[in-house]
Formats: structure tokens, C-alpha cells, sequence
């Protein structure tokens, strides 16, 4: 069954996307965190940049590479560079 | 309390207060403020703190947790304030009581340090009059896919310090 997964966007990430939280629909197998990325990076280009440098994460835990798979009501969370202090 | 992630004003002499403790012979206090940076749009008059607020306070716990282990704090606090603050106010206090000052100082400068690095906070240049629809944290939706609506960039980035 298909479902979605829900997109985070803080700071420059979301100024750049113009939205602070994207849901999107997958397929019943999910999606690689490579594939939404390049579909994010294709449908707003803005984001490109801040995505090359930016951290990831999946249900609040930080994700290495983008072999990953994200399923129905998975939230990915999209950090750029952080700056607190 | 140790770890704070908060909107309102942070106290400096409440945070020397948590400290306290007469084991410790070392106690030092870090306070970060917002300073009147210049940009290309003119004097920084204020910054806007946003966080990952579930992986912020985790972090903050972690940090607080190894500040025990790796330099014997005996307390620690580690308070951070989001939203928009004003030149001159308080952005960060980090606070460490130790039995020596040697410790005392090294624990504070890696919870500090921490916090720049490993902590998911941003902050960025102020701008009045900006599109009120950017200011929202995230939490609410929209559906993709689809092209973004460009709009007007609302603030600049700050690059960390």
C-alpha cells in the first residue's frame, strides 16, 4: 500500500523550499533518501546548494550516506549547517 | 535546571545560582549575546534562533552528560534561547562547576563548542517588514510534489562565529 513521508525543512533549507514541511506520496517499497533528494533537487532547484551540505534525519536519528529507505509515515528532517551560540 | 531550550529571556544570575555547590572550586560561566554584526543590508538590529527542537534537547542532554564524565563537572548548565533576540540580549549560557578551574574551563569551552558544532540551532540576520508566511517554524504542511512559489528571501544567513 502506498503512503508518505513527511519533509522538515529548518533555516535556509526552508527559505530556499518556501515551505517548512513538504509531505510526499511513495510507492509501497518507500524511497531512498537519494532518490527524494534528487526529485526535491529537480522540482526546487533552489535547494540544491543547501542540500550538498546538508545532514539529514530520519525519526530524529542522523542518517550516514543516502542508502537509507524512508516508508509510509516516516518524517525526514533537513538540517543545514547549524549556527547556535 | 541543566538543559533549556526556550523563548524567554535567559538569566545569567540564575544560571551562577544552579551552579552553586561547595565542592567546586572552579566555576565559569559563558554568555553569548547578539552583537551588531554589519551585513550588506546594514546593522544586524536582531536574530532569529530556530531549532530542531526533539534533536536540539537531545543533543544539549548528551553534551551535558559527557561535560560529567570527561571533565568531572559537578554541575552544568546549558541554556540556549530561540526566536527573535534583540542586540545585546542573552543568546546562550553555558556554565560549569568543577573542583578545579582547569576543569572548569575546558568543560565549558567543549559544551560551547558543542553547541556551534553539533547542535541543529540556526540563527539568522532579522529582517522588519519581511513575508510574515516564512516566519513559521516548521510543523505545517504543504503538499508536493510541485515548484515552490518563489518568494523574497526573508532574512540572511549569518555564517557561524
Amino acid at each position: 500500500m502506498a503512503g508518505s513521508v513527511r519533509i522538515r525543512l529548518y533555516a535556509t533549507a526552508r527559505e530556499a523550499a518556501g515551505a517548512a514541511t513538504i509531505r510526499r506520496p511513495i510507492g509501497p517499497s518507500g524511497i531512498s533518501l537519494r532518490e527524494l533528494l534528487q526529485e526535491l533537487g529537480t522540482e526546487r532547484p533552489g535547494l540544491l546548494p543547501i542540500l550538498r551540505h546538508a545532514r539529514f534525519a530520519r525519526n530524529g536519528t542522523y542518517l550516514r550516506g543516502t542508502r537509507a529507505r524512508l516508508h509510509d509515515g516516516d518524517e525526514l528532517a533537513v538540517h543545514p549547517p547549524y549556527s547556535g551560540g | 535546571m541543566e538543559v533549556e531550550l526556550t523563548r524567554r529571556r535567559l538569566d545569567v544570575a540564575r544560571a551562577y545560582r544552579e551552579l552553586e555547590d561547595p565542592e567546586s572550586g572552579g566555576v565559569v560561566v559563558f554568555v553569548g549575546r547578539v552583537r551588531p554584526d554589519r551585513s550588506e543590508r546594514g546593522t544586524v538590529a536582531a536574530l532569529w534562533y530556530e531549532a530542531d527542537e526533539r534533536m536540539a534537547t537531545e543533543r544539549f542532554h548528551s553534551l551535558v552528560q559527557q561535560a560529567h564524565v570527561r571533565y568531572q563537572a559537578r554541575r552544568v548548565v546549558l541554556w540556549h534561547r530561540l526566536g527573535k533576540l534583540g542586540v545585546g540580549e542573552v543568546s546562550v549560557v553555558v556554565g560549569v562547576a568543577a573542583g578545579h578551574r582547569a576543569e572548569a574551563f575546558r568543560g565549558a569551552r567543549f559544551l560551547i563548542e558543542g553547541v556551534k558544532k553539533r547542535v541543529p540551532i540556526w540563527k539568522s540576520d532579522w529582517t522588519p517588514g519581511a513575508p510574515e508566511t516564512l516566519r513559521r517554524p516548521a510543523g505545517r504542511s504543504t503538499r508536493g510534489p510541485g515548484p515552490a512559489t518563489p518568494r523574497r528571501p526573508r532574512r540572511n544567513l549569518v555564517r557561524p562565529s
